[in-house]
């Protein structure tokens, strides 16, 4: 690429930024709000998402049988030691497990769902180092010394050790590895730097091969050039399938869904429900008052001043709800961490309590937790 | 578990996916080529041992490559080391010569010891007064990717462990603030002690120490990267040092990649007091780039080389984009890797490899080939375009493609000697060998010289010298720069370089044979010259009159112009014998067997860019899935495109805030262009009641449709979420391809 081109991709890049910035800014920004439209319920917005009819299906089926041609090219890449790197637009889901059940039969395969919110890579390792004590086994008839010594269970040791033993070199069996498939590896529970840190120090043993798929436009960002050059070696194989995502999406919040007051509603009954009957009633008395003393618009606002905590316990006391003030500290933090109520500070410096629903929605949400 | 040829059941699939990870299976049998990759020792195992070989099969081909690649790539790693070892084995010398006097300096101001005290700070001086001072090295890197130098301190660190000194690679990972100091004594006692322990404490180590070490020893610590780690740690960890420097004889090794104020930015002033600091500088990534491209292109040890392009490619991404020596080798590896997968004969690599170690002719191997691959060599391109050129009906066997391979080997030795020549005469210049060999691997410039030879032979020779020629090849910059420069060379550099070009050109019996007539006339000149001042001086004591003085000045332009006609001389030896011999290895039939060249092909495989390629999917979503219905829209949005393709598109068209109800109304329109025209001819009266249970159905499906486009937009991290501040609002992140 010559210099000038490059610069002018530069230009036309932060060319095209400001003028989106302009766009944004002189255009009159357009108030309309997601509440004008007629939102579905949820469940039935979930459900007509899943069995949404899929487009142009021959051809993307077409398109990713098409890649099984490449699927030499990328088990010589593997087992020269790079890892491959899937991106391209489009679920690589099942096109990885369909590499992995066809080529690499000869290797054991860990597949890590990364799209899921925790995974626990430890426990990655510990499976990556049993599997490859077995395939060690098979590979010989009678175990070697050095082999035998570590008959300690794998899920006793320590991830340094662990490590080590995946990146022995001594291993007199050289092309010896275990695959670990790890599906989005830019996912939202593999994003956090430890974890990117671990996964590069586990591709870089060298009984250890990775095929691993990103998504997101900027993942190389979680790398430094370490990483990438010296631990994830990474081969890019750009395979875009336009397959549907729908496992990764699967617990993604539906924007249409967000906000509505039905599903505020909804959430917050399936909550209280798994709450105690004092706990719901505790819930109940701090409802009646938010009720009993609505704002001009009849909604519940930062200008409803909230319960005072003090006031909410003695009507619980009196009620004989809660037993003390620890007891009620306990229900509140639990109603908190669902965000089924907010505290403020009101004039005079007191803790006041309130529900962030409207009042037409708390009043659904009382009749429907009696 | 399931065996790989069935399809698990849709139950445990769905299952499956919503763990956090599974085995999908086990290894089916121990793989029989696992024996193959043994990259540390190459066995003397010929090819192809067993006679008449199908390389159709293609397990066979797979064998193939993989016993080829560990055979080729470790002789070409195991030659980059060797060069980065020797680049800086200078400096580690002298590292390593400090660290001794620094150690002796150390135990003259310890006084005797006392085991019992040996695990408290602050140490038995002999000449009173605390010595709290850590002897540093500061070696500057020059370069600011700190993983080029991994490798490196790893080296340093095993040279100073060969001169008997204990040794710790901390990186700037363990001095982390999440870790504290513990962090970075943990990885310190781990790594001298071979433990890991929770509570590390600097006394463990000193009774340690005291009793492995008998104070013979000192313990160096070797920090690859010291701006990357915290400040405040650093200079903690500093501090802890000095206070047992005595106790422990602690030297320090720290990285610098920028410049000799670095210590002073990175650490508290209290810790600067106590480092006594010494300087070492490492060689810059473009000297050691230059040492390899020389040790495996040039010289090319493995018989693997590079098309212009890809050279080129590797250059711009060295200068411009990633700069270490690290992605080079990488994108080298990378290359040899894809020639093996694309190039079916290129196993001959492996011949090459094992005709450096032992000569041997390799029509043996050849021979077992079966004939289709044989047949395969002479279709290829660069044969094809010789045997037009040269009108050559020579018989398509194994002997003609050993000769053809011969002759290939021996075009690039002439190359490499022309090359190195050139490199030679570049350097009294510091012209860099990668600007010399890329100009060297252009084929289009080989060729333009070619022809403008022959047009120039057509000519009036009279009218255009030697060098106006090279003038006019504009193209090739530094060559001719290097080779017009020679002209400017001094009387001795001159012949240092005719000597240098000696010992290059052996092979070459005429090119040889020119340089050392040359060089005998450099001799005989210098003789003339040396009588003649002799002369001069005897002329200057017998007369002084004008004439003689004539003489004086004729003798001395005679010398100049003799040692200019040398000069020349030199000049145009090299002009002539660079566009005569140096043949760059594109234009060599059979070339394709040894030499990558499909650029585009590793540029995607080494750098992905994803930021780019997935919004080209995204709007030209067609041009990849082939399909008929969209590929006529014509930029247009139609109703048939892929959901989140329209959505993209639509984005496209907003400021970096989208307002949702805009766009939903916006990609509801779009979705439902041609579903309306359809509905208009379902209306009746009869169906109302229907029609609104159906509308109210595809309200339902355009909302669902319309959440899965955003949120696999999410995904792909085109669109940010609405924040609380703006919940109606999504946000573009990518502005432009």
């Amino acid at each position: 690429m010559d210099v000038d081109e490059i610069d002018e991709e530069e230009f036309g890049f932060s060319r095209n930024y400001f003028l989106a910035k302009e766009l944004g800014s002189s255009r009159k920004k357009s108030a309309r709000k997601l509440s004008e439209i007629d939102l579905v319920d949820e469940e039935e917005l979930r459900q007509v998402a899943a069995n949404i009819e899929p487009k142009h299906e021959k051809e993307v089926k077409h398109l990713i049988s098409s890649y099984e041609s490449s699927y030499s090219n990328w088990l010589f890449a593997l087992r020269c030691g790079f890892a491959l790197l899937m991106y391209g637009f489009g679920s690589k889901k099942a096109l990885m497990e369909d590499f992995a059940t066809k080529s690499l039969t000869e290797y054991s395969v860990v597949v890590v769902n990364g799209y899921l919110q925790s995974i626990n890579l430890k426990q990655v390792v510990i499976t990556l180092a049993e599997l490859l004590w077995d395939q060690l086994k098979l590979g010989r008839k009678t175990p070697s010394g050095s082999l035998c010594k570590s008959q300690q269970p794998f899920n006793t040791r320590s991830m340094s050790y662990l490590l080590t033993f995946l990146d022995k070199p001594d291993l007199e069996v050289e092309d010896c590895f275990v695959c670990i498939l790890v599906h989005n590896i830019d996912g939202p529970g593999l994003r956090d730097s430890d974890s990117q840190q671990c996964l590069a120090r586990i591709a870089s043993c060298s009984h250890v091969r990775m095929v691993a798929s990103i998504d997101h436009v900027n993942a190389p960002l979680l790398w430094d050039k370490k990483m990438v050059h010296t631990q994830f070696d990474w081969y890019w194989c750009h395979v875009p399938t336009f397959a549907p995502y729908k496992v990764e999406t699967k617990f993604f919040p539906f924007i249409l869904a967000h906000g509505g007051s039905a599903q505020s509603v909804k959430t917050a009954s399936i909550v209280l429900q798994s709450l105690t009957p004092n706990a719901q009633n505790v819930f109940k008395v701090l409802a009646e008052h938010q009720l009993a003393h609505p704002d001009e618009e009849g909604n519940w606002a930062w200008f409803f001043s909230g319960m005072p905590t003090n006031n909410l316990y003695s009507t619980c006391r009196e009620r004989f709800l809660v037993s003390s003030q620890v007891t009620l500290n306990s229900h509140l933090t639990e109603f908190k961490d669902h965000e089924l109520i907010k505290t403020k500070r009101n004039s005079d410096g007191q803790d006041c309590l309130c529900i962030p629903l409207t009042n037409e929605a708390l009043q659904k949400l009382i009749a429907e937790i009696i | 578990m399931y065996s790989p040829n069935e399809h698990p059941p849709t139950d445990q699939l769905a299952e499956n996916n919503l763990q956090p990870f599974f085995v999908l299976h086990k290894a089916s049998k121990s793989s029989e080529s696992s024996a193959v990759m043994s990259p540390g020792k190459p066995r003397k195992r010929r090819l192809d041992s067993s006679p008449k070989v199908s390389l159709n099969s293609e397990s066979m081909k797979e064998n193939l490559k993989m016993e080829v690649f560990p055979y080729v790539w470790s002789k070409i790693e195991s030659n980059i080391k060797d060069v980065l070892r020797s680049i800086n084995a200078d400096v580690f010398d002298e590292i390593g010569r400090w660290v001794c006097e620094s150690f002796n300096e150390i135990c003259s101001c310890r006084g005797p010891v006392d085991p019992s005290k040996s695990t408290l700070p602050y140490p038995f001086v002999q000449n009173g007064g605390l010595v709290k001072k850590l002897f540093t090295a500061l070696v500057f890197t020059k370069n600011i990717e700190t993983v080029d130098d991994i490798l490196t301190f790893s080296e340093l660190g095993l040279n100073l462990k060969s001169r008997g000194c204990y040794v710790v690679n901390i990186s700037s990972l363990d001095f982390s603030t999440k870790n504290g100091i513990g962090g970075c004594l943990r990885a310190f006692l781990r790594q001298l002690l071979m433990v890991d322990i929770e509570a590390a404490d600097v006394s463990l180590l000193a009774s340690w120490y005291s009793d492995h070490g008998k104070y013979e020893k000192p313990v160096v610590v070797i920090i690859e990267d010291m701006e990357r780690c915290s400040g405040a740690l650093l200079s903690d960890f500093i501090k802890m040092l000095s206070e047992w420097s005595v106790k422990i004889p602690i030297i320090l090794i720290a990285g610098v990649a920028t410049s000799t104020d670095a210590p002073a930015n990175v650490l508290t002033s209290r810790a600067l007091q106590y480092l006594s600091t010494s300087m070492f500088f490492l060689k810059s990534p473009a000297e050691r780039m230059d040492a390899i491209i020389e040790a495996v292109l040039v010289k090319n040890c493995a018989g693997f080389s590079v098309g212009h392009k890809v050279a080129t490619f590797l250059r711009n991404y060295f200068l411009r984009q990633d700069g270490t020596v690290t992605s080079f080798v990488r994108a080298l590896k990378m290359a040899l890797v894809q020639q093996l997968s694309t190039e079916p004969l290129s196993f001959v690599l492996k011949i090459l490899v094992d005709e450096g170690d032992n000569k041997r002719s390799w029509y043996e191997d050849l021979a077992n080939l079966p004939e289709e691959v044989i047949n395969h060599a002479f279709e290829l391109p660069s044969y094809r375009t010789y045997s037009v050129n040269r009108n050559n009906h020579a018989e398509l066997n194994a002997m003609s493609l050993d000769q053809g391979l011969s002759e290939l080997q021996r075009l690039q030795e002439l190359w490499r000697s022309r090359l190195m020549c050139l490199h030679e005469a570049g350097r009294y210049h510091k012209v860099a060998l990668l600007d010399l060999y890329l100009e060297a691997l252009d084929p289009e410039l080989y060729n333009s010289r070619l022809s403008n030879h022959g047009c120039d032979n057509a000519k009036d020779k009279s009218l255009l010298s030697d060098s106006d020629k090279l003038f006019r090849l504009q193209k090739a910059e530094v060559t001719n720069q290097v080779i017009r420069k020679i002209r400017d060379l001094p009387a001795a550099k001159l012949s240092q370089l005719l000597k240098s070009w000696e010992g290059l050109t052996r092979g070459t019996v005429e090119v040889h044979e020119k340089i050392m007539e040359l060089q005998s006339q450099m001799v005989s000149g210098d003789v003339k010259s040396h009588k003649a001042e002799l002369t001069d001086k005897s002329n200057n004591l017998q007369c002084y009159n004008l004439c003689n003085r004539r003489h004086i000045n004729r003798h001395r332009l005679n010398m100049e112009k003799d040692a200019c006609t040398s000069n020349d001389k030199a000049m145009t030896l090299a002009g002539q014998t660079i566009r005569d011999t140096m043949q760059p290895i594109e234009c060599m039939p059979f070339h394709e067997l040894i030499c990558f060249k499909d650029v585009d092909n590793l540029q995607s495989a080494l750098v992905g860019d994803p930021r780019r390629r997935i919004q080209i999917d995204l709007l030209n979503f067609y041009k990849i899935l082939k399909c008929g219905c969209c590929s006529n829209s014509g930029g247009t949005l139609s109703p048939s495109m892929h959901d989140t393709s329209i959505m993209y598109t639509l984005a496209q068209e907003h400021g970096d805030l989208i307002n949702l109800h805009d766009l939903f109304q916006s990609f509801k329109a779009s979705i439902s262009s041609s579903e309306k025209k359809g509905l208009k001819k379902l209306a009746s009266p009869k169906k109302r009641k229907d029609n609104t249970h159906s509308q109210n159905n595809s309200d339902a499906c355009f909302q669902a449709r319309f959440c899965s486009a955003v949120m696999e937009l999410q995904i792909t991290g085109l669109l940010r979420m609405p924040s609380k501040r703006r919940p109606d609002y999504v946000q573009r992140v990518a502005f432009g391809v």
